[in-house]
């Protein structure tokens, strides 16, 4: 018998439908996995279980019982758990506060050490490391995301909801991630899993259900159903994904030597960074997160500078002091990973997010005044051209785009004037198959253009597919370079090689 | 974002089949409220103050008649409208300075600060007679703006180098300044003819000509100058676009090329200066020499004026009309009923605090659940 069960929920925001009649059903002792593209409904739908938001219609059932979930405290008394995919954590706490806190104030009685014991034991008993006495802040994402899960277990959840866990996990972290969800799930939990990576939905789940607009399409066993089946349901078309290598490599455009840099809190992440770039050509810089990719991304951005090294721009010189509306004017674009942090302004409208750079170029009036008629209409023209999708105004608040478009937007505004060198860090994370299959398009445009394109990805596959050079990231530095295609092996293994 | 923290109603009779419907209110957090809307949920915000702050004054013993004809009167003869014009020019400058700052989200609290050096700075010209006579106003009114702009540059310059909270110091400099001016005032400056702590008076040639109508001064027209000044920088140019991106993300601002410390810096000097000619045009415009309290309460209610008139700087002029309103009622309620001057601030005050709780309905759409 199921233990969570939603029946026929809507749910509308401001007008616009998120939820469309969607039923769903997780059994004890399965991993059920919640698939469909960006803003398919199905954090919505979830967000609903845990009791963040309310249905407008339907009603939920808990082990075979009408419920009213009004708030996350109910869930939480009902047994649901639910880890977000923007963690809900106090930075400044350690886990174990944070375990306590999310507790309740009813709870806050046994104290820290009761909590810390508890918090040992499921550690233990599924093979979490976390550093429970380090403010959260200062652990990487994947502790971050096991304290997310400490706490849904420790709190006694038996319904356990996993938004994007993998989104932010590297491929090893997150099989073991899965591995841990299905020992829950052989111990008797519920565990719903959403995710739009089909191939862990194959690997990892009992049984998919699968959403597209509001939805629940279809619920099926994964096994026997086959990859491409799966995809044409959760996007009604298959997308087929081959290689278009570059048809004409151009001089060198920048080259970068002996780049060091580092965090803000002065760590030091790179130890020396050559590499060149040649126009129309894609370099894909592989490796494991955390070797210093988003440090360098920074620093060719122009946001931060560079300990020592060089970065000769061809025909302007070394640019490596110079910021960023320089670095623009020579045609530097940038798609920078955390589109939150660098790529838009959420509580400005669309058109102005994407008129920033054309507004500095004088595209947009004189200084003494912003011609809006004519941002309005190329800010409709680019965001038809970009299939940026959920846009009803251009004066629409960017915060209300959804992941992937709101990446088309940026990538939109990028690509306005053609550029020279581009520089795209994971430019598909956290997209659904569609808008990541127009990302890729979009930058491979740029480099047929003429630009140097610089991808900056953790996922293997994507640099495989989309380079013409393929450049390893280990510890800071380029340890070594194939020439597209190259042998996965090989490569898997340059990532790994530790000097 | 918790949208399920609707209020529990006791009448827990929900239908047992229909599932999920919890009774009570469903709040709905709004994606954009539309500018009408916004517009009277201000409106209401406002009304509900100023009908708490009536009944506060009625409890302080003004008669309810009395403070109807009080409001009644200030607009019922041209010399009062002329007392009430005068007053909203000082207003109006302050409110301009606290929106510009607020815009960049340089959040300056030492509006006051900055009009006594600006007045100092004004002063300093007028008794020393400094230039010819027929420039003595202008540069007045240009020192004026540097002295202003002199008292917000350090802590403008200390936020963006070390990141100290320009709330502290820019606060903390207007006691500096208070004390500044005292020494002066009980110093150097003390009038020679009534040996009273004040300059000596301004010379014709140092005082805001007269328009001709009433007593007002041009001072008013120098207001509405400067707000439409302010208007065009930040609603049509391209540096209030750009303020615009730094308020809402300034990392993305900065990776778009936009010179992030520029804007910011820019923006609180221009406040500065403006705070600084507010201070010149009550000691060139209506006072003709540097007093002790000439700014006491025109920092808060800058702030308030910007607050109101969500750092818009047209709204300004009407936000900037009540408060004067308040200014002007206040004195004669002391003189009638010996209510206290600080009375303003408390009217400021509650209907700051009623605007604020009405902001709820433009973050949430209230639903009877069904």
């Amino acid at each position: 018998m199921p233990i969570l069960e939603l029946h026929d929920v809507s749910k509308s925001f401001d007008g616009f439908q998120a939820l469309a009649d969607a039923s769903f059903d997780v059994e004890p002792g399965e991993l059920h996995a919640l698939l469909g593209e960006n803003g398919a409904g199905k954090s919505s739908l979830m967000n609903i279980a845990a009791g963040l938001y309310r249905p407008d219609k339907g009603y939920i059932r808990v082990a075979g019982r009408d419920v009213a979930i009004d708030g996350p405290l109910t869930a939480k008394k009902l047994g649901i758990g639910m880890v977000h995919q923007h963690y809900k954590l106090v930075k400044g706490f350690n886990a174990i506060e944070n375990i306590l806190l999310a507790a309740g104030a009813s709870n806050y009685r046994p104290g820290l050490a009761e909590v810390e014991r508890s918090v040992r034991e499921h550690c233990e008993t599924m093979g979490f490391s976390v550093d429970l006495k380090r403010p959260v802040g200062a652990l990487s994402v994947a502790e971050q995301q096991r304290v997310e899960i400490l706490k849904v277990l420790v709190n006694g959840a038996r319904i356990i909801i996993l938004d994007e866990p993998s989104a932010v996990l590297t491929d090893s972290e997150a099989t073991a991630l899965l591995k841990v969800m299905r020992t829950l799930a052989a111990k008797g939990a519920a565990v719903v899993l959403i995710t739009h990576k089909l191939g862990e939905v194959k690997a990892f789940a009992d049984r998919v259900t699968i959403m597209r607009g509001g939805r629940t399409v279809t619920t099926a066993d994964p096994k026997s159903s086959s990859l491409a089946d799966l995809t044409a349901k959760i996007i009604g078309q298959a997308v087929c994904e081959t290689r278009h290598p570059a048809k004409a490599i151009g001089r060198p455009v920048l080259r970068l030597q002996g780049i060091t840099g580092s965090r803000a809190d002065g760590h030091r992440t790179l130890h020396g960074v050559d590499l060149t770039l040649h126009g129309g050509e894609l370099y894909g810089i592989a490796g494991v997160g955390g070797n210093g990719q988003p440090e360098l991304a920074e620093i060719l951005m122009g946001v931060n500078k560079p300990t020592s090294g060089t970065i000769e721009f061809t025909g302007a010189g070394d640019i490596s002091r110079s910021g960023p509306a320089d670095r623009r004017k020579l045609g530097l674009a940038c798609i920078p990973a955390d589109r939150a942090t660098y790529g838009l302004a959420g509580d400005l409208s669309i058109c102005e997010n994407y008129i920033v750079t054309g507004v500095r170029n004088g595209a947009f009036g004189p200084w003494s005044r912003v011609d809006w008629r004519s941002a309005t209409a190329s800010t409709k023209n680019a965001v038809d051209a970009f299939e940026v999708l959920g846009v009803r105004s251009a004066r629409q608040k960017a915060s209300l785009l959804s992941g992937g478009n709101a990446q088309k937007l940026v990538i939109a505004r990028e690509l306005a004037s053609p550029p020279r060198i581009v520089v795209a860090h994971s430019p598909s994370r956290g997209l659904d198959a569609r808008a990541t299959s127009e990302v890729r398009r979009r930058l491979l445009e740029a480099r047929d253009g003429g630009a140097a394109v610089l991808l900056i990805s953790e996922d293997l596959d994507e640099i495989m597919l989309m380079s013409d050079r393929i450049g390893v990231m280990t510890r800071g530095r380029i340890v070594q370079e194939f020439e597209a295609p190259a042998d996965r092996q090989l490569l898997g293994k340059a990532m790994v090689h530790h000097d | 974002m918790n949208i399920g923290m609707e209020r529990k109603e006791p009448s827990a009779s929900q239908p047992p089949r229909r599932g999920v419907r919890i009774p009570g209110l469903l709040l709905e957090v709004r994606q954009h409220a539309p500018v009408w809307f916004q517009t009277i949920v201000l409106l209401c915000g406002v009304s509900v103050g100023l009908g708490l702050s009536f009944l506060i004054l009625m409890a302080a013993g003004v008669p309810a008649d009395g403070l109807v004809l009080e409001f009644k009167n200030i607009f019922s003869n041209t010399t009062n409208i002329s007392a009430l014009l005068t007053q909203l020019a000082p207003l109006l400058i302050v409110g301009l300075s606290a929106a510009v700052a607020f815009r960049v989200r340089f959040w300056n609290i030492g509006i006051e600060g900055q009009m006594i050096l600006g007045s100092i700075a004004a002063t300093a010209i007028a008794i020393n007679d400094v230039g010819p006579e027929q420039w003595r106003l202008p540069l007045m009114m240009i020192v004026a703006a540097i002295g202003g702009m002199a008292w917000i540059i350090v802590p403008a310059l200390l936020r963006i180098r070390f990141g100290v909270n320009e709330i502290i110091s820019t606060l903390l400099l207007n006691y500096v300044a208070v004390n500044l001016l005292l020494h002066l005032l009980y110093g150097a400056w003390r009038d020679p003819q009534s040996n009273f702590p004040n300059s000596e008076q301004y010379g014709p040639a140092e005082r805001l000509a007269q328009l001709g109508w009433e007593s007002l001064t041009y001072a008013l027209p120098l207001a509405l100058l400067l707000t439409a000044f302010c208007w065009w920088l930040f609603s049509v140019s391209r540096f209030g676009f750009y303020t615009r991106v730094v308020n809402s993300n300034p990392k993305m601002a900065g990776a778009m090329g936009i010179q992030v410390v520029a804007v910011t810096l820019g923006a609180a000097l221009l406040s500065g200066a403006l705070a600084g000619i507010a201070g010149f045009t009550i000691s060139a415009g209506v006072e003709y020499r540097l007093t002790q309290s000439f700014f006491l309460g025109y920092g808060f209610s800058g702030i308030l004026i910007a607050f109101l008139a969500r750092n818009n700087m047209i709204g300004a002029i009407l936000v900037s009309l009540l408060v004067a309103t308040f200014f002007i009622a206040s004195q004669s309620l002391q003189v009638f009923y010996q209510v206290p001057g600080s009375i303003v601030q408390l009217i400021q005050a509650v209907i700051v605090i009623s605007v604020a709780g009405f902001e709820f309905f433009n973050r949430f759409r209230v639903r009877l659940a069904r």
